[in-house]
C-alpha cells in the first residue's frame, strides 16, 4: 500500500483543522458557567394543566475559608419543563445543568394527579440520570425546597443524604427513577415511593431548640403508594416496615419489642442480616403464596430484667426474645399485607412473583387480579435467630 | 513561486539518496587519486602547522631519503622515538641486513624485520596514506617509492572511561562510553567474549572521514537486519558525520514521526544486552552514544535497572512508568474535556468546589492549560541550559511557583495548576527522553482537541496514534510489537511485567523473520 | 502479498462481527421475543457458522482468491460481474449507514450540541486512514482495540450489577419458543454482514492445509465470544430495566454507563465508555469500506488510494442523508433485513453448491 505523502496528508488535516476552530466549538460549557441543578420539585399550578416547579440551584462562591454554597432556588409557574428553563434563565446568568440532579420532590397534590408526563422529560433528556431519588412530600414540594434548614444545607441535599443513610436503617425505601419506571412496567406491581415532611419541633415526639424563626427538619417516614402513576394512599410507618421486610430490603434495622402486650422483660436490638424467600403454595388446588423471613439479630437493651439468671434460664429467656422479636416484624407484615388488600393495590409485588414462579397459574388470574389480592392467601414465618447480646450477658440488678 | 514550491517540496519529502550539502565547488578526489610519494604529500598537507614532516636519511648501500609524517597532538611521541626513530637512526647501523638496503627494498625490510611494533602495514594509494597521517598514525615514505609504511602509534588526550552522565542506575557497573572508537569496542569485546560478535567498520563523511562500526552477533541477529542497516547506510552520501544523530535521521523509517526509532545508549553493558537479543548497534568515532536497531516503543519505556533488581520491584516500577506516561500524555486533555463538555461525570460536591474556584478566572480552560503549559515547556528548556544545582530543580518547583503566585493573582484555578504539576512530574517518569519529547509534543494537539471536541476528540486523536504507531516500522520490525501483532510470550516475559530471570528461558521473540522489509514498496 | 495470521483473524472477525452491535440489540431482540430475548443471541449469531464454512471450502478449492473473483470464475464474467455491483452497492449503503447510526449515538447520548458532520467526518478520517494503511495494520488495530472494547463491556455489565431488579429474567419462556425465532430473525443479519466481510477479506488469509483447521476454530472461537458477550449486555438490560423499558430505551448500554456510581467519586462514566464504542464502531465502519473497496477492485478493476477518499465522500453522503433519527435506524434494520441478509444467504450458498457440483464434476 502506497504510503501517504505527507503533503497531502498535511493539507487535509489542515482544512479540517482550520474548518474546526473557525466555527467554533459547539457545545462548549466552562464549568464556572454552570449552575448545578440539585432539587426539582413538582406541585399542582393554579391553572389547570401547569405545573408549579421548583428548582433549586447550586451557586458556589469561594469564602475564606473555602467554599461557600449559596441558595438560588425558584418556583416558577409552567406547562412543561422546558417552559421552566426558559422562564428561569430569563433571571439566572448561569447555565442551568441537569447532570448533577439528585431528587425529584413531588408534591402530594401533583402526585394525586398523575406524574408520568412530568417524569418524562427526567427520562429521555441525556443529561439525566435514572439514579436520581424520588420521594412523595407532603404537602407542596415548593414549601419543603425552601425550608431553611438548622444545619445549613440545602435541602435537596439534605433529602438525599437522608435517604443515602436509610439504608442502614431500612425503614422506608429508596426509588431510584429507574426503579420506578421498570416497576411500572410490570404493570402488575403498584409502586411505592417514599414520604417525607417538614417538622418542628415538638412533632413526633422530637424536640430541638429551634433558633431565630422556625427551625423546621425534613423528615422521612412512610410510603406513598401509587395506581399507575396517581397516588393513591399513603403508607403509615408500620405499613412501610411491613413492606421493606416483604421485599427483602432489610439491610440492618432495629427492632424493639417494648409495647407489645404480655412481656415483662423487654428486648431492643440489631438485624444483622435478614433475608427474605417466598415461595408460590399449592394447598388443594389453592394457590397461596408463603413468605420466608430470617434474620439474624443482635440483642443490644435489654429491659426488665429483675434478677440474676443462670445459663439455662438466660437461654430461655433469648428464646423468649427471639418469639418477641419474631412477633414484632410479623405484625408490620401483617399490617402491610392488610393494607395492600384494603386498597386492592398489589405494592408488594406478589402477583409478580407468581407470575415468575407459576406462569400458567398467573395467566389465568391476570385479568382480575385486583380482585383477586383482596383474598388472596398470604403467609409469612418469621424466624429469627439471635447471635449475641453485647457485651454482657445479664444486666445490672438490684439485688 | 515556483522557487518556494521547489524549497518545500526538498524540506519535506525525502530523497531516494540521502545526499545534503553538496560539496564544494572542487573537490579532493582529484588529489587523492594521484600517485603516492611523498613530496605530494607534503604539498597536499603543507599548509597546517601542526603536521610535522621529519625527513632524515637512511645509509645502506645506497643513501636513502626517507620523510615521517605525523600529527603533532594525535601521534604518541613516546612511541616514535622508541619504536621508529631510534630503531632507524640509531640502531640501523648494527643490524645486520644494513648492508643490503636499497631504494627498491628498503620498505620491505622495514616492514619484516627492522622496525618493532604491533601495527605495521604497507599502504599504496594517495587516500589510504592521508587517511592514515589524519587518523594519528604514523605514514613513512623512502625515496620516491609509490608505497609507505604506515606505523600506528595513535595517542591523543581523552576522557577515558568515565561514568555516563545520562544514564545513571543504582545498582550495576559505572562504565560509560568514550569519544574513541578503539575504547569503545575494547569495553564491549569485554562483555562479549565470543567470536561471533561481530565488528565491521566503515567510513562516513566526505570531509570528516569518520570511522564507524556496525556490530551484532552473528547467528542472533537476523540477517535481513543486518543486511538492511548496511544498505541504509550505503545509501548515505554526505560531507560531515559529526555525531549519531546525522545517522539516525538519515536511517530512520519515518523521519516524521515524533516516535524515535531508534535507540541509544551510553553503557557497555546495555549494549551487549541489546546485542545478546538480536539487535545491531553502531558505535561512531567521536562521540560516546552508541546506536541500537531496530526499536520497538516498549523498549522506551524500558530501564536497565530492571534487570538489576528484584522481579517483583521491577514489575511495579514497570507499571509505574507506563501509568505515567498515560497521565503525562492525557492529563490535561482529560481535565478540559470534563470541565468542558462532560461535566455529569464529576460529582456534584467536586463540581461545587472547582465552580467555586475557577470564579473570576478569566482564561477558559483550554487556554488555561495551554498558558501553564507553555509556561512549563520554557521553564524545562531553560532549566536545561542552567548550571546543574539550579537547573534540574528550576523546571518543576518553579512552575509550581509561578503557579501559586498566579493563583493568588486570580489568573487561573488552584486545580490547573495541581494537574500540570502533575503532568510534569509524570513526564520525568518516561525514562528515554526522546520518547519523553514525543510525549510533550503529542500533548498539544491533544490539548486542543480536546477543548474542541471533548472526549470525542481525545478518542480520534488517540485512535489516529494508535494507527500512526501501528503503521511504525523499526527496521522491519513492527513497532508496536510485542502488542501487535501479538506475542505472548515477549508480552509476558519482558514487557508489562519482567519475569525472574530463572523463568526467561528463551529470547523474546521480537523480530518477526517472515515478515522482510526487502521487496516492500515504499517502505524500509 | 499482506497476509493476517490465524490470531488477528479472530480479533479482526470478532471486531468486525461485534461492532456497534451491542448499542441497538437489545431494544431489538426484546421487541421481537419479549423478556426472553436474551436466549436468541447466541444462536443468532451461531447461524452465521455454516456461512463460514462454506466460505472456506470455497477458499480451500480457489486458495487466494476472495468470492467475488471465485464467482467470476464459476459464472462467468457477467454475472460475476453483476454479484459483485450488487455487493458493492449494498456494502457501500450500509457503510455510509453506519456512520450515520455513529453520529446519532454521540449526538444523542453526550454532545447533543455538536453538528452530525463533525462526527461523520472524524469517523471518516479514521476509517480512511486505517484503511488506507492495509490490511495488516487493520488486522493489528482490531488486535488491540478488540480486548479493550471486551474489558469494556465485562466492566458495563458488572458495574450495573448492584442495580439489578431482582427476579426479572423469570419466568423463562413464559411465551413458548416460537417469539424466539423472531428474535433470531433480528440477530442474523449482523452474522451475515460478517461473513460479507470474510467473503471479502479471503484473499489475505493463509492458505496452507493445516491453517484452515486453525481458522475454523477461529471462526467458532468468534462467534462464540461476540454471542456470549452480546448476551451478557441485553441480559444485564432485561434485569436492570424489565423488558418494557428495554424495548423503550433508544441505547441501553449508554444508560447502563450513566447509572454507575462508583463511591461517590466518579458517576455516569459513559463519555469514557463512548471512546471505546467509537473504536468498535471505526472497525467496522472501515471493514465496509474495504469491502466496497475490494468489490470496486474486483468488478472494474480499479485500484488506488484516491478511492478511498471517493467511497468515504460517498458515506458521507449517504450518512448526511439520513440525519433523522428515526428515519435512519427504520432505514438500518430495512437494509438489514432485506437486502443484506437475503443476498448474503442466498449468495453464499450459491456459489458453494455450484463450486461443489464442479469439483464433483471433476472440471
Amino acid at each position: 500500500m502506497e504510503r501517504i505523502r505527507p503533503p497531502k496528508i498535511g493539507l487535509v488535516l489542515t482544512l479540517i483543522a482550520c474548518s474546526l476552530l473557525l466555527t467554533g466549538c459547539w457545545g462548549k460549557r466552562e464549568v464556572e458557567e454552570l449552575a448545578p441543578l440539585i432539587g426539582l420539585g413538582f406541585d399542582l399550578g393554579q391553572k389547570p394543566g401547569s405545573y408549579l416547579i421548583t428548582e433549586q440551584f447550586v451557586r458556589a462562591k469561594q469564602g475564606k475559608e473555602g467554599v461557600e454554597i449559596q441558595d438560588r432556588t425558584f418556583s416558577i409557574e409552567a406547562s412543561s419543563a422546558r417552559e421552566a428553563y426558559e422562564k428561569i434563565s430569563k433571571i439566572s446568568s448561569r447555565l442551568p445543568f441537569m447532570g448533577s440532579l439528585k431528587v425529584i420532590v413531588i408534591g402530594e397534590d401533583v402526585a394525586k394527579a398523575g406524574i408520568n408526563d412530568m417524569l418524562d422529560f427526567a427520562q429521555r433528556f441525556s443529561e439525566f440520570r435514572r439514579t436520581m431519588y424520588l420521594v412523595v412530600a407532603k404537602g407542596k414540594a415548593q414549601s419543603i425546597l425552601n425550608l431553611k434548614l438548622r444545619n445549613g444545607l440545602l435541602p435537596a441535599i439534605f433529602i438525599k443524604n437522608n435517604l443515602e443513610t436509610g439504608d442502614s436503617i431500612s425503614i422506608f425505601p429508596q426509588v431510584h427513577l429507574g426503579h420506578y419506571l421498570t416497576v411500572l412496567d410490570t404493570k402488575i406491581t403498584a409502586p411505592i415511593i417514599p414520604v417525607l415532611k417538614s417538622i418542628k419541633s415538638g412533632d413526633e415526639g422530637i424536640k430541638y431548640k429551634a433558633d431565630g424563626k422556625e427551625g423546621e427538619e425534613i423528615e422521612i417516614q412512610g410510603a406513598g403508594v401509587f395506581r399507575g402513576d396517581h397516588l393513591a394512599d399513603f403508607l403509615t410507618d408500620e405499613e412501610t416496615k411491613g413492606y421493606m421486610w416483604l421485599d427483602n430490603d432489610i439491610n440492618h434495622r432495629t427492632l424493639n419489642t417494648a409495647g407489645s402486650e404480655g412481656s415483662k422483660v423487654n428486648f431492643s436490638g440489631q438485624v444483622l442480616k435478614s433475608t427474605t424467600k417466598y415461595k408460590v403454595s399449592d394447598q388443594d388446588g389453592v394457590v397461596g403464596l408463603q413468605y420466608q423471613i430470617k434474620a439474624s439479630v443482635a440483642v443490644d437493651e435489654i429491659m426488665g430484667l429483675k434478677e440474676q439468671l443462670s445459663e439455662t434460664e438466660w437461654v430461655d429467656l433469648l428464646n423468649e426474645a427471639e418469639k418477641s422479636f419474631a412477633k414484632v416484624i410479623e405484625k408490620e407484615c401483617q399490617l402491610s399485607i392488610q393494607k395492600e388488600r384494603e386498597l386492592g393495590l398489589d405494592f408488594l409485588g406478589i402477583g409478580r412473583h407468581i407470575e415468575e414462579e407459576n406462569p400458567t397459574y398467573w395467566k389465568t388470574i391476570k385479568g382480575h387480579w385486583e380482585e383477586q389480592i383482596v383474598n388472596f392467601p398470604v403467609a409469612v414465618n418469621v424466624e429469627i435467630t439471635i447471635q449475641h447480646s453485647g457485651m454482657s450477658s445479664g444486666s445490672p440488678t438490684t439485688n | 513561486m515556483r522557487s518556494w514550491l521547489k524549497m518545500l517540496k526538498e524540506l519535506t519529502i525525502r530523497p531516494k539518496v540521502k545526499q545534503i550539502r553538496k560539496s564544494p565547488a572542487y573537490s579532493f578526489d582529484e588529489e587523492l587519486n594521484k600517485p603516492l610519494s611523498g613530496q605530494t604529500v607534503k604539498e597536499i598537507l603543507a599548509e597546517s602547522s601542526d603536521i610535522v614532516f621529519r625527513e632524515f636519511f637512511l645509509q645502506g648501500k645506497e643513501r636513502i631519503p626517507c620523510m615521517l609524517v605525523v600529527v603533532d597532538g594525535m601521534v604518541d611521541k613516546n612511541q616514535l622515538d622508541q619504536f621508529i626513530l631510534k630503531p632507524l637512526l640509531v640502531d640501523l647501523a648494527g643490524h645486520p641486513e644494513v648492508a643490503q638496503l636499497t631504494l627498491a627494498n628498503v620498505l620491505d625490510k622495514t616492514l619484516q624485520s627492522i622496525l618493532p611494533g604491533l601495527e605495521l602495514k604497507k599502504v599504496a594509494k594517495m587516500g589510504e596514506a592521508i587517511d592514515a597521517i589524519l587518523s594519528g598514525d604514523a605514514v613513512i615514505f623512502f625515496g620516491e617509492s609509490k608505497e609507505a609504511l604506515v606505523f600506528g602509534a595513535r595517542g591523543w588526550a581523552n576522557r577515558g572511561v568515565a561514568e555516563p552522565i545520562t544514564e545513571s542506575i543504582v545498582k550495576g557497573p559505572r562504565e560509560g562510553f568514550s569519544e574513541t572508537l578503539r575504547i569503545n569496542t575494547s569495553l564491549l569485546r569485554r562483555k562479549i567474549k565470543h567470536p561471533s560478535l561481530r565488528i565491521i567498520s566503515l567510513k562516513l563523511g566526505d570531509l570528516t572521514n569518520t570511522d564507524l562500526v556496525v556490530t551484532y552477533i552473528e547467528k542472533i541477529a537476523s540477517p535481513d537486519i543486518v543486511s538492511e542497516v548496511f544498505r541504509r547506510l550505503g545509501t548515505i552520501k554526505m560531507d560531515s558525520m559529526l555525531g549519531n544523530s546525522y545517522i539516525e535521521e538519515m536511517i530512520e523509517d519515518d523521519p516524521y514521526s515524533p516516535f524515535p526509532q531508534i535507540s541509544f545508549t551510553e553503557r557497555p553493558d546495555v549494549l551487549a544486552g541489546k546485542l545478546l537479543e538480536g539487535k545491531v548497534g553502531i558505535i561512531v568515532d567521536g562521540t560516546p552514544i552508541v546506536l541500537i536497531v531496530p526499536a520497538i516503543l516498549t523498549q522506551f519505556l524500558c530501564v536497565n535497572e530492571d534487570y538489576y533488581q528484584r522481579a517483583m520491584v521491577a514489575v511495579l516500577a514497570r507499571f509505574i512508568r507506563y501509568l505515567g506516561a498515560f497521565i503525562a500524555l492525557l492529563a490535561p486533555s482529560i481535565y478540559i474535556a470534563v470541565t468542558t463538555f462532560h461535566q455529569e461525570i464529576i460529582p456534584t460536591d467536586l463540581l461545587i468546589s472547582i465552580s467555586a474556584t475557577r470564579q473570576g478566572v478569566p482564561l477558559t480552560a483550554l487556554q488555561e492549560a495551554l498558558a501553564m503549559l507553555v509556561a512549563l515547556e520554557i521553564l524545562q528548556e531553560a532549566g536545561l541550559r542552567l548550571p546543574k544545582p539550579i537547573g534540574s530543580t528550576i523546571g518543576i518547583v518553579g512552575a509550581l511557583v509561578i503557579g501559586d503566585a498566579a493563583v493568588k493573582a486570580g489568573l487561573i484555578s488552584p486545580l490547573m495548576v495541581i494537574i500540570i504539576g502533575l503532568t510534569a512530574v509524570s513526564s520525568y517518569a518516561i525514562p528515554t527522553f526522546d520518547l519523553g519529547l514525543a510525549v510533550r509534543l503529542i500533548r498539544f494537539p491533544f490539548m486542543i482537541l480536546a477543548g474542541i471536541l471533548g472526549f470525542f476528540g481525545i478518542s480520534v486523536g488517540l485512535y489516529i496514534l494508535l494507527i500512526h504507531l501501528l503503521r511504525l516500522r523499526s527496521f522491519g520490525v513492527p513497532y508496536l510489537s510485542p502488542i501487535a501483532p501479538l506475542r505472548l510470550r515477549a508480552l509476558l516475559q519482558d514487557t508489562i511485567v519482567r519475569a525472574p530471570w530463572w523463568a526467561l528461558k528463551r529470547r523474546p521473540q521480537l523480530i518477526d523473520l517472515k515478515e522482510t522489509p526487502a521487496g516492500r514498496k515504499g517502505k524500509g | 502479498m499482506e497476509k493476517i495470521s490465524p490470531h488477528q483473524f479472530m480479533t479482526l472477525g470478532a471486531g468486525v462481527l461485534m461492532g456497534g452491535t451491542f448499542l441497538l440489540l437489545a431494544s431489538g431482540v426484546t421487541v421481537a421475543s419479549g423478556r426472553d430475548g436474551w436466549m436468541t443471541v447466541l444462536p443468532g449469531f451461531t447461524m452465521g457458522i455454516p456461512y463460514a464454512l462454506m466460505v472456506f471450502s470455497l477458499l480451500e478449492q480457489y486458495p487466494r482468491k476472495n468470492l467475488l473473483q471465485i464467482s467470476e470464475i464459476l459464472f462467468g464474467k457477467w454475472i460475476g460481474k453483476i454479484m459483485g455491483l450488487i455487493y458493492i452497492l449494498i456494502t457501500g449503503y450500509y457503510g455510509g449507514l453506519l456512520l450515520a447510526i455513529l453520529g446519532d449515538i454521540f449526538e444523542r447520548s453526550i454532545m447533543p450540541f455538536t453538528p452530525l458532520w463533525v462526527f461523520y467526518l472524524g469517523g471518516l478520517v479514521l476509517a480512511i486512514y486505517l484503511v488506507g494503511s492495509g490490511i495488516e495494520v487493520f488486522a493489528r488495530f482490531s488486535e488491540v482495540v478488540f480486548p479493550v472494547v471486551v474489558i469494556a463491556l465485562i466492566l458495563s455489565v458488572a458495574l450495573a450489577i448492584p442495580r439489578i431488579e431482582q427476579g426479572e429474567l423469570l419466568p423463562i419462556l413464559e411465551e413458548g419458543i416460537t417469539p424466539l425465532f423472531f428474535g433470531v430473525l433480528k440477530v442474523m443479519p449482523f452474522a451475515m454482514e460478517y461473513i460479507l466481510f470474510l467473503a471479502g477479506v479471503a484473499t489475505f488469509l493463509p492458505t496452507e492445509k493445516q491453517e484452515f483447521g486453525q481458522l475454523r476454530t477461529e471462526v467458532w472461537r468468534t462467534t462464540f465470544l461476540v454471542g456470549v458477550l452480546n448476551m451478557l449486555v441485553v441480559i444485564i438490560q432485561i434485569l436492570v430495566f424489565g423488558p418494557e423499558e428495554t424495548v423503550r430505551l433508544a441505547n441501553g448500554i449508554l444508560v447502563l454507563g450513566k447509572m454507575v456510581e462508583l463511591s461517590r467519586t466518579v458517576a455516569g462514566v459513559e463519555s469514557l465508555f463512548m471512546g471505546v464504542w467509537l473504536g468498535a464502531m471505526v472497525i467496522k465502519m472501515s471493514a465496509f469500506l474495504f469491502m466496497v473497496l475490494w468489490g470496486i477492485e474486483a468488478v472494474f478493476n480499479l485500484k488506488g488510494l484516491k478511492w478511498n477518499f471517493i467511497v468515504g465522500a460517498v458515506f458521507l453522503g449517504i450518512a448526511l442523508g439520513f440525519t433523522r433519527g428515526p428515519y435512519m435506524l427504520r432505514e438500518v434494520s430495512v437494509t438489514e433485513s432485506y437486502l443484506m441478509f437475503p443476498f448474503a444467504s442466498l449468495w453464499i450458498p450459491i456459489l458453494w453448491g455450484v463450486a461443489r457440483w464442479k469439483k464433483g464434476a471433476g472440471v
